[in-house]
């Protein structure tokens, strides 16, 4: 007389998961004065809103899992989101053996831990997923905030170019700014 | 009275087998002259080829190629009155009133037969004869190679064979007319363009710059058509490599010229006032790839032809540092007379600022 067995195999994992996403552009900041001097203008004000200069002299700023890096050379803007996660995967997987005919026990055994193999990598990819998706939603969300800001820090760069510029040109007669529109009124006697 | 052995050539039509009548009627509708309806059928049948040819099939091919050839380069654009570069100075008039006769004549190789051989002996989407050209092409070739597509490629079934055969895919020809039917991942090898600005090719570019602005004209207008955003990114970058080539190759051999009908075709494309780039992307379905930077590219991939204005941009304003005691001069005031005339800077402007629109820090 055959007698059926359970057999349950059960196993969990630990994988360290990531989600990232970038954009980069350009900043378009107009060469008034000679690269070098727009450089360290833009460095200037990039310092005053809080980025750090970094050995190779790009300047940085990290928001939670955000990092936002200008190159005051190139104008080259890079904002990366990333965002990582230790997940735990379990996976548990049942059926029944024969002891007198059907595959052996651990044959059984074998399937059953393909299975939950293939279960966990399955998790693993929803999980990436989902990361990948918080990554991505962080980092629309800093740009919204960050297109603004950097238009004034470029905005701000080309009126003290102006300035400059205007001083090398003559004598600066009048000069009238308003910081909140960004405009900026310079007379100069030549 | 003796019989002569020398019988008097027959009256009425040369008689062919039906293989070889196959042949002629498929190599007839390859080259226009006949309509799909009437000769897909033949293409889609098999049929046992014969050991070799008639001498009357080869001499009524070679015919039908040569004259079809000429005629459909005179009729797409070799009649008008143009002002291309011969020797890098400005000649005014018809193909064959700038170019000299050694410049214009058309050589067919081997490979034309070859593949009318094939197309009429075998059904292309069932057989296990994987035909192809060997040895390089004569330009007359890579013409008829461009016609022959041009008629197939409404078969989406047939299109797809052509397009793995190096007799289409590394045609310049070819991918220059059709280069988003090229787009694969891992990506197709461009061909190499520096050959087209010599001999016979440069007669068949010349005249064919209308169609090439038709053909970028309508494949531009069928990408708000494009669902899917992988075949937009791989089409958008499969163009972009190929006109990105072409432009460094016609910068090379001094041929600004010959990249008319980029700017033809982006004139018509860019001319509505209120374009946006819905007219490329609208198409596109669901959310897209999951990372923002990946539905970026994509975008941006759509706008691969518009893009090429700024290059075409950058030749004008070299052409305006070449002083009038320069070799170049007489070239680059063609260029900037052309670039004038097409209203060259508005439309790099515009195109520029469709591409800005897809920056999220535009700052300008």
């Amino acid at each position: 007389m055959s007698r059926a067995y359970r057999i349950t195999v059960k196993e969990s994992s630990t994988r360290e998961l990531k989600g990232a996403d970038e954009i980069c552009t350009q900043l378009e900041v107009l060469e008034i004065l000679p690269p070098e001097v727009m450089a360290e203008l833009l460095k200037q004000e990039l310092l005053k809103k809080g980025y750090t200069e970094n050995p190779d002299g790009t300047l940085a700023r990290s928001d939670g899992n955000t990092t936002v890096t200008v190159n005051p050379k190139t104008f080259e803007v890079s904002v990366k989101s990333q965002v990582g996660e230790e997940v735990v995967l379990e996976s548990k997987r049942e059926t029944f053996g024969y002891d007198d005919v059907g595959p052996a026990q651990q044959e059984l055994r074998e399937r059953l831990k393909k299975q939950i193999d293939e279960d966990l990598d399955k998790k693993a990819e929803h999980e990436s997923e989902r990361l990948q998706g918080q990554a991505t939603a962080e980092l629309e969300e800093k740009l919204c905030d960050l297109q603004p800001e950097l238009s004034e820090v470029v905005n701000k760069v080309t009126r003290e170019a102006l300035k400059q510029k205007a001083r090398q040109l003559g004598n600066i007669k009048e000069l009238s700014e308003d910081e909140e529109t960004g405009s900026l009124t310079i007379k100069i006697e030549v | 009275m003796t019989i002569g052995t020398d019988a008097p050539p027959p009256s009425g039509p040369p008689a062919v087998s039906r293989f070889e009548y196959n042949l002629l009627r498929i190599l007839r509708f390859l080259v226009g002259q006949m309509p799909a309806d009437q000769a897909m059928s033949l293409v889609y049948a098999k049929l046992p080829a014969p050991p070799c040819l008639s001498k009357v099939c080869v001499r009524i091919a070679r015919d039908t190629l040569a004259k079809a050839g000429v005629l459909h380069l005179a009729k797409s654009g070799g009649w008008r009155r143009e002002r291309f570069l011969v020797e890098h100075r400005p000649t005014e008039g018809r193909v064959w009133e700038r170019l000299p006769l050694e410049e214009r004549a058309l050589a067919f190789g081997p490979s034309p037969l070859a593949f009318l051989l094939w197309l009429t002996a075998e059904k292309p989407t069932d057989t296990a004869d994987r035909w192809d050209a060997h040895g390089g092409l004569t330009p007359a070739d890579e013409l008829f190679f461009l016609m022959a597509y041009d008629q197939l490629k409404s078969e989406p079934e047939v299109a797809l064979i052509l397009s793995e055969k190096r007799c289409f895919r590394d045609n310049p020809l070819v991918r220059l007319a059709y280069a988003g039917d090229f787009a694969a991942p891992g990506s197709i090898a461009v061909p190499d363009f520096t050959g087209c600005f010599t001999g016979p090719r440069v007669a068949i570019l010349e005249c064919l710059q209308p169609v090439l602005a038709q053909r970028w004209i309508r494949s531009e207008r069928a990408k708000g058509q494009i669902g899917d955003w992988k075949r937009m990114r791989l089409q958008g970058q499969a163009e972009f490599d190929t006109m990105r080539a072409y432009l460094k190759a016609a910068n090379e051999a001094r041929r600004p010229d010959l990249a008319r009908f980029v700017m033809a075709a982006n004139s018509i494309l860019l001319a509505p006032p209120e374009l946006g780039l819905g007219f490329w992307t609208g198409g596109l379905q669901g959310q897209g790839p999951a990372r923002l930077t990946d539905r970026i590219e994509t975008q941006r991939a759509a706008l691969a032809f518009p893009r090429q204005l700024e290059t075409l941009q950058g030749w004008e304003r070299q052409a305006r540092n070449v002083g009038y005691y320069e070799e170049g001069y007489a070239a680059s005031q063609l260029w900037k007379a052309d670039w004038e005339q097409a209203g060259g800077d508005g439309l790099a402007a515009k195109a520029r600022g469709l591409v800005e629109r897809l920056d999220p820090l535009r700052t300008g």
